[in-house]
């Protein structure tokens, strides 16, 4: 592949995966927060693909195939029945009362990314090379994954919160070390699912129990 | 042939086979089989200590063993003395433990193993553990490296916890003494990590050939720093003020042959590293070490031997007596360092040998009490003085060899901590001969100080024998004592044995002494002591002790006395009558001395230091107010420096501890917070500092 248009795509599919993880702050609508979700995984499924055609290496491209599979299609499957039942069970579908408000979140997120950026410019001139330029997108959305845990009551934000974070660590991966082994990923892949699997659980029992998914309603559970 | 490397081997081997044998025997013969076991350790021990005091080194190194440093083990006369030691008492309370742990059917407090499930000194855990604490015991002064001395240290210091932590389901007081030497024993190992860290990376090495070969080249500061760090971790093992907060907890709560081998083996360990650290691998050093050290054994000398006088609990008395003999210890430590920098290497290996020497008297006469502590423990189920009493009638052979341990404690002649306090306190007194101002104070006062202490070490053994033994049983359950079984008699009359030999024929040991003060690097000294048939002759002072001859003195006149006496008596007619007693009738149990009685005259002296705090509750009648219904009186003697030093820290801790729980509201966002608010601070400051 010709290196210009290389480095044109991974910086289109990075740009991409860092929108959509801003945009989830911007929406209220848990169902849109799915639909993000599920096009930042196409963008980091992109990144894989982009570095596996540029480097020939065709392990990394069925790894990006199995990230779209994971992440484009099971885990948005998984929250959106979720989100079913729980509006089914006359839940809630909106992140109604964040800690933080929606424009501060914003703010925020453009300062998380700012200092992504400080914060890996040693590594960047390490190797230059458009993998690692992007490299600080992937910081980036691990800090706004983690902003989103903190800030966002609703138990499908806080899932959404944790793919972010997650979806960020891959894409770090990805471009530090141009493409982790397929087994690692495999691995990791695993782990996610039944992470979600178990939070999923999770968000029916307290919506069983407290007729809410607030999870500070957990806070008389300390010892 | 070199018999230290196969004694070590065969001591290591039995260890696992009795610790095998702990876990998987069944109740009734598991005591059995662990004591025979630990006794072959203490043998094996005891052999290859010897044989490394006759002049042997040996040395090994197991690269395989352990990952990145590997094991490294060597042995000279320095290490053979604390490892025939460790051995010899090993040996015994090997065969005493068979008795004591073995379940008896009436009043003990160990019934707990007759019946149901078996907890306590009996328990599988406990037994299997003897037999390791036995052998990093020997292992410990053999390590000739850095990580290997931590590790054996480490494993020392986490066997004897499980150990002292046997009966934790029996008293709830267990509990409390292992937390205070869990957290006490590890501070001095944090202590003695980052010390020989230090050293370690200063020196450009970890064996201690590289410590000894680069001790030269570090400056002064390192110098000191590394030995205050070593010297204050090893101190609080040997129970030094202000560091014997956990002693007095730990040796009382544990069983008695585990008091027996923590205070008679464990302590010494530390006056081993003191000498080990600065006399060897540093090289000794300024006289503000040696003053430190010294100051440290008088303090404890005298503040130890007072805490025991204060006592009524006989395991606690004992524990403090521990305190007050390692404090004598490290003063010769100390005064051989003061001539050793004054350069007067002839009374630096006096003071060093006498120091020695007090190691060996006191781990003889100190196991042996511990041990007919335990006997009377056992027995009665009762540590306290008080309540004793009447045991000579019901107790003789525990009575007898409490006595000679007694005599030993007391530094009189002829028992055998007489000698070597002796030759300390010639050492001392010669020692006014080197220059200095310095010497002309210090040598004085700590000669003042082991005076005072033997003056109330002779009040405190008068007290622990004279109430605990003679006169009336003052409760049902000492009136209820019968003698301990064979083992535990076999055991204690090994180490009254070792106590008879060590008091009249010390100067056996002179050879060995010599060898290891020669290896503690108090080297071209020559010898200190002479062997000359049953006499003690000091090589280069004029100074002469027989001990034999002065106990054949001793009981000469004795037996003159008695014989005078009935001699004189049997002249006059005799009458049968009972004494004028006032009107009061027969004397009854409640009029003897308790120890706490006899220990009150002492107190009134000492009353400014002591701080006793005493309470007086009247409640009068109620219909009246000048008339009293009841007096209510309560005396406790807090350990002051424990009172002062250790309660403020601990009170700050708590708050902290109070105030940090402030933090945790029990709300998952805050938690996670916390995370995130962290993780930005560091890359603010990573991207910062570019």
């Amino acid at each position: 592949m010709n290196t210009g248009i290389y480095g044109q795509l991974l910086d289109l599919a990075a740009g991409i995966f860092l929108l959509a993880a801003v945009l989830t702050l911007w929406r209220r609508d848990l169902a849109a927060i799915v639909r993000i979700f599920a096009a930042q995984g196409m963008a980091l499924a992109a990144i894989a693909l982009l570095l596996g055609l540029h480097e020939h290496r065709w392990d990394l491209v069925a790894v990006a195939a199995g990230i779209a599979v994971l992440r484009v299609g099971v885990l948005p499957h998984l929250m959106r029945r979720a989100l079913a039942a729980g509006a089914a069970a006359g839940g809630e579908t909106r992140e109604t009362q964040p800690l933080v408000n929606v424009a501060a979140s914003l703010l925020t997120a453009a300062a998380l990314t700012l200092l992504a950026y400080a914060a890996a410019r040693p590594l960047v001139r390490l190797a230059p090379s458009p993998a690692t330029r992007a490299l600080p997108v992937g910081i980036a959305v691990v800090l706004i994954g983690f902003f989103t845990l903190v800030t966002r009551r609703r138990a499908l934000s806080q899932v959404v919160g944790f793919l972010l974070l997650d979806n960020g660590i891959t894409a770090t991966a990805f471009l530090a070390t141009s493409g982790v082994p397929l087994i690692v990923e495999l691995g990791v892949s695993f782990d996610l699912l039944l992470a979600v699997l178990v939070l999923q659980i999770l968000t029916t029992r307290m919506r069983v129990a407290f007729g809410g998914t607030d999870i500070d309603d957990l806070r008389e559970l300390h010892d | 042939m070199n018999a230290v490397g196969p004694a070590l081997a065969l001591a290591a081997a039995l260890a696992g086979a009795g610790s095998v044998a702990g876990l998987v025997t069944p109740p009734r013969w598991r005591a059995a089989a662990v004591g025979a076991c630990t006794t072959g350790v203490g043998a094996a021990g005891l052999a290859a200590g010897v044989a490394a005091l006759g002049g042997t080194r040996w040395s090994a190194a197991l690269p395989g063993l352990l990952p990145l440093a590997g094991v490294q083990l060597a042995v000279d006369a320095l290490s053979g003395l604390f490892m025939a030691v460790a051995g010899g008492v090993i040996a015994a309370v090997g065969v005493y433990g068979i008795g004591y742990a073995r379940p008896t059917g009436h009043g003990g407090h160990l019934v707990a193993g007759a019946a149901g499930p078996a907890h306590g000194v009996l328990s599988r855990g406990a037994q299997a553990v003897l037999p390791l604490f036995a052998v990093t015991l020997l292992l410990v002064p053999a390590a000739s490296s850095v990580s290997t001395f931590l590790l054996l240290w480490e494993l020392m210091a986490l066997t004897s916890l499980l150990l002292v932590c046997a009966e934790h389901r029996e008293r709830a007081s267990v509990r409390e003494a292992g937390t205070w030497y869990a957290v006490m024993t590890h501070l001095g190992l944090v202590l003695l990590l980052a010390g020989l860290a230090l050293y370690a990376a200063r020196a450009g090495g970890e064996t201690f050939a590289a410590l000894r070969a680069g001790a030269g080249a570090m400056s002064p500061a390192a110098r000191g720093t590394v030995f205050v760090l070593t010297a204050t971790a090893f101190a609080s093992k040997a129970g030094m003020v202000p560091l014997h907060a956990w002693l007095p907890r730990a040796h009382p709560e544990a069983p008695s042959h585990v008091s027996a081998l923590m205070s008679a083996a464990m302590v010494n360990l530390g006056a081993y590293g003191i000498i080990r650290v600065g006399f060897d691998l540093l090289g000794g050093g300024p006289r503000w070490w040696w003053l430190l050290v010294l100051a440290a054994g008088a303090l404890s000398a005298v503040y130890g031997i007072l805490q025991a006088a204060m006592a009524s609990d006989l395991k606690r008395l004992l524990a403090y007596s521990t305190s007050e003999n390692l404090g004598l210890v490290l003063v010769g430590v100390g005064a051989a360092g003061l001539f050793a920098a004054a350069g007067n290497q002839a009374l630096a290996a006096l003071a060093l040998t006498a120091a020695m020497l007090h190691v060996i008297n006191h781990s003889a006469f100190k196991a042996l009490l511990f041990c007919a502590a335990g006997s009377v423990l056992r027995a009665t189920g009762l540590r306290d003085l008080d309540a004793l009493g009447g045991l000579r009638a019901r107790m003789p052979a525990t009575a007898g060899l409490f006595a000679v341990g007694a005599l030993g404690a007391v530094a009189l002649p002829p028992g055998n901590g007489f000698v070597s306090e002796w030759l300390l306190l010639q050492s001392l007194i010669h020692g006014l001969a080197v220059p200095g101002t310095l010497a002309a104070v210090v040598l004085p006062v700590a000669v003042a100080a082991i005076a005072l202490s033997a003056g109330l070490a002779a009040a405190v053994f008068v007290k622990a024998l004279g109430v605990g033994f003679f006169a009336l049983p003052r409760s049902p359950r000492a009136a209820g004592a019968v003698e301990a079984p064979p083992a535990m008699l076999a055991g204690m009359g090994l180490l009254a044995a070792c106590c008879v030999a060590l008091a009249l024929v010390p100067g056996t040991l002179a050879d060995g002494l010599t060898h290891a003060t020669a290896a503690a690097g108090l080297r071209g000294s020559g010898t200190a002591l002479t062997e000359n048939g049953l006499q003690v002759r000091l090589a280069r002072i004029p100074a002469l002790l027989s001990p034999l001859w002065v106990a054949v003195a001793l009981a000469a006149g004795v037996l003159a006395v008695s014989a005078l006496t009935g001699v004189v008596a049997r002249r006059r007619r005799r009458r049968q009558a009972r004494l004028w007693d006032c009107g009061g009738g027969a004397p009854t149990a409640r009029m003897a001395y308790t120890a706490t009685s006899f220990a009150e005259p002492l107190q009134r002296v000492f009353d400014d230091v002591l701080a006793p705090e005493q309470d007086v509750d009247v409640t009068p009648v109620r219909e009246s107010a000048y008339l009293v219904e009841r007096v209510r009186f309560q005396r406790r003697i807090p350990d002051r420096i424990e009172h002062r030093v250790y309660r403020p820290v601990l009170d700050a801790l708590t708050g902290v501890g109070t105030l940090a729980r402030r933090l945790a509201t029990g709300s998952v966002h805050r938690y996670l917070g916390y995370g995130f608010f962290g993780l930005v601070t560091l890359l603010v400051a990573l991207a910062m500092a570019q």
